[in-house]
């Protein structure tokens, strides 16, 4: 999912933008000289562009036939340029997409599908966490192995916590000791808020939502993914907790724009956020504290999270460009890459053996503070957002109803109840 | 280039014929580089996405099958277009009269002599040269409901905060407001040089006849104002109905859809829903609108605009 920081795109929306999926656009592989080229397109800047870089002469000093290039250019937009060049005959050889689109990716004819590579066992595929591996299959089709995994949990600002008289949150806490932190580290006064939770109504206020739906017990969509779920008791624990906070208590900033969280979280006006661990690195002013989500007090559902793994997606360009770029993905996949690019980068490890890898995680954490919780996080990464393509539609309308609950607009279940129809007539092709 | 060689050529009798086909060329070989781009940026685009409209697209999988006018049968019975064509109308109906008012009384101001008024002129166009991007972010901050100087300042004067970009309510009122502060520096530049362009004469003739200055404004000067005018009104018009940027920084069409324009819809429906198809139709039907709005414009300004 939305797991950089957003990059500022210019999106410029007028009828000739949307015929652009009509022309072509350029791959530049191909076996000139006796080499294999290959083709990245990535989205990668910074300390982790310095890393793949470093990976990728690696790779091509290692194995003199192939040659991988990168084309670096930002994720948000990866998937129009991608769908850009498939229409043109000339997609890249890999790219890294968004755990999000899978479904839409799979109908894509050109894309790999990886389900007969991945059962070999050099892959051991069983090594990534269960969350990624769900949220790259699509039925029955593997469509990319995971690049970079991510979860949620509450960061809080130490210093407001004391101040408040609050002992720091416990691992065993439960929402209702999540709501009376907040109150109590809320201050009209000074402008201070407990929690402050992105109010656009988008995917990124969803998922938060998302997260505290499953802690209820409850799903977003039955198990066959045919009718909408979250209009349940569960649901309507959850999102009655939102309005509790917000229209009750008064205890959250409603992040609207969603643009201000970090901002406002390194000046000390918040006291608590649900961010995942790209945040850390924007919060430098504060001494802040991690602890995973609280959990329901009458659910069994315990501590759970949410995650947003991203994938390396694989395309087509005849059958010798194919086998290199599976092997390049491979290798890039295996532990030791895993290890190097998460000490470099300070992303999470997507392999379970490396995150259970004691010193790998101590140093890890001594790059970024905070690490290893989200790190211990993923084995609290029990359900996925489902893979249907219908998602985009599902997504607006929980958003929607959260916002209007939060705004004091509507009651939790009636809200929950209209954005299950509209589920229900998106998943009927309606 | 081209007068040098039609003037030296048609100095001598005998090269009329000559001159036809070779100013024909020069003509063509000068216009058609742009031509060539206009045609495959601008036209051809403009073509495929009128196709693209007739079809079921989600700009995933080459199979895009012909629905003929179904995308266009399916906005008439969309609440959420209808609302945006109503958030677009009422967000129109502000911000060009308003942008023509406020550039007007600027312009006014400065239309004198006094020191330092081209650093004045220079402040006032200033507002152009501002990315939307920063104006987003600046008023953002400006109208937070907590932290936003704007509430500051009207607690001081005992107003109790307001919740600005956050109320369904407010939010599209406060991008009017952002949007008429961004395109006042363009209205101020228009009038100011079609103010300097009212003869003093006309004025004085006025003046000594025992016109006050408000009915020499009224009378002389926004009749003579007046093509300065139908160029605002439709130049603001046609960005009015394209509202997508400031939306998308600051709002993203919320909360709960209250400040979703058509455009803002239309980029949601083809790269956020991935129904292409139907967000073409919407492209069409807004293209449509333009053309007619502008034809209404350019009718009734036969009457109202003079042009000496």
């Amino acid at each position: 999912m939305k797991s950089r920081p957003r990059r500022w795109m210019v999106a410029l929306v007028t009828v000739g933008a949307l015929a652009l999926a009509g022309c072509g656009g350029g791959g530049g592989g191909g076996s000139a000289g006796g080499k294999t080229k290959i083709v990245v397109w990535d989205g990668y800047t910074d300390a982790q562009g310095k890393s793949f870089t470093a990976l990728i002469d690696k790779y091509n000093k290692e194995h003199p036939d192939v040659e991988v290039t990168q084309l670096v250019s930002s994720s948000d937009l990866v998937l129009q340029k991608v769908l850009t060049a498939v229409r043109g005959g000339t997609p890249p050889d890999v790219a890294y997409m968004f755990g999000s689109w899978a479904p839409n990716i799979a109908k894509i004819p050109q894309v790999v599908d990886m389900s007969p590579y991945v059962k070999q066992a050099a892959w051991n595929w069983d090594d990534f966490y269960v969350g990624e591996r769900q949220a790259a299959t699509v039925g029955d089709k593997i469509v990319g192995v995971p690049a970079l995994v991510d979860n949620l949990a509450i960061v809080y600002n130490k210093k407001l916590f004391a101040q408040a008289g609050l002992a720091p949150p416990s691992p065993d806490w439960t929402w209702d000791d999540f709501r009376a932190a907040a109150k109590a580290l809320t201050d009209p006064s000074k402008k201070q808020y407990g929690w402050l939770i992105p109010a656009d109504g988008s995917e990124d206020t969803v998922w938060h939502y998302d997260a505290m739906l499953w802690e209820a017990g409850g799903d977003i969509l039955s198990p066959d993914n045919t009718k909408a779920a979250f209009d349940s008791p569960a649901g309507i624990e959850a999102l009655t907790m939102l309005q509790q906070m917000t229209v009750t208590d008064h205890s959250v900033y409603l992040d609207t724009a969603n643009t201000n969280g970090t901002k406002l979280m390194n000046s000390g006006k918040i006291g608590m956020m649900v961010t995942g661990p790209w945040d850390l690195g924007s919060i430098p002013d504060i001494d802040y504290g991690v602890q995973v989500m609280p959990s329901f007090a009458d659910s069994d559902a315990g501590h759970q999270t949410i995650s947003g793994p991203d994938n390396w997606v694989v395309f087509d360009n005849g059958s010798a460009r194919k086998q290199a770029a599976v092997d390049f993905v491979r290798w890039l996949t295996a532990p030791a890459q895993v290890k190097a690019d998460s000490l470099a980068t300070g992303d999470l490890p997507t392999r379970t053996s490396v995150g259970q890898d004691a010193p790998f995680v101590q140093q890890l954490n001594k790059n970024l503070p905070g690490s290893s919780t989200f790190v211990a996080n993923l084995s609290n990464v029990k359900k996925v957002r489902p893979s249907v393509s219908q998602y985009p539609a599902i997504s607006e309308a929980m958003g929607q109803a959260i916002v209007s609950v939060m705004l004091g607009k509507a009651q939790p279940a009636a809200a929950l109840a209209q954005a299950a129809s509209a589920t229900n007539a998106a998943l009927s092709g309606n | 280039m081209a007068e040098a060689t039609v003037a030296q050529e048609g100095r001598r009798p005998g090269a009329l014929r000559r001159l036809g086909r070779s100013e024909s060329l020069t003509g063509w070989s000068l216009v058609g580089p742009g031509a060539l781009l206009i045609g495959v940026f601008g036209l051809l685009p403009v073509l495929m996405s009128l196709k693209l409209s007739f079809q079921r697209s989600d700009l995933l999988t080459p199979d895009t099958p012909w629905v003929g006018t179904k995308n266009y049968r399916q906005l008439a019975d969309d609440p959420r277009f209808a609302d945006a064509i109503q958030h677009t109308i009422v967000y129109t109906a502000l911000f060009v009269p308003g942008t023509m008012v406020v550039g007007l009384l600027v312009a006014a101001a400065m239309n004198r002599s006094v020191r330092f008024i081209s650093v004045y002129r220079t402040a006032a166009y200033v507002t152009m040269a501002v990315s939307t991007i920063s104006e987003g972010i600046i008023f953002l901050w400006l109208t937070d409901q907590d932290y936003g100087l704007v509430n500051a300042a009207l607690n001081k004067v005992g107003i109790s905060s307001q919740p600005f970009l956050s109320s369904p309510s407010q939010a599209l009122y406060v991008i009017v407001a952002m949007t008429i502060w961004g395109w006042t520096g363009f209205a101020v530049i228009v009038y100011l040089a079609a103010l300097q362009g009212v003869p003093v004469e006309l004025h004085e003739a006025a003046a000594i006849d025992g016109a006050s200055p408000f009915t020499r404004f009224r009378t002389i000067t926004l009749p003579l104002l007046s093509p300065a005018s139908l160029f605002l009104v439709v130049w603001l018009t046609i960005n009015a109905l394209q509202l997508f940027d400031e939306v998308w920084l600051t709002t993203k069409g919320g909360p709960l859809h209250a400040t979703t324009v058509i455009v803002y819809y239309l980029w949601d429906q083809a790269f956020v829903q991935f129904n292409a198809g139907y967000a073409a139709a919407m492209a069409y039907a807004l293209f449509v609108v333009i053309v007619l709005v502008t034809a209404v414009q350019f009718r009734l300004a036969r009457k109202h605009v003079h042009y000496s």
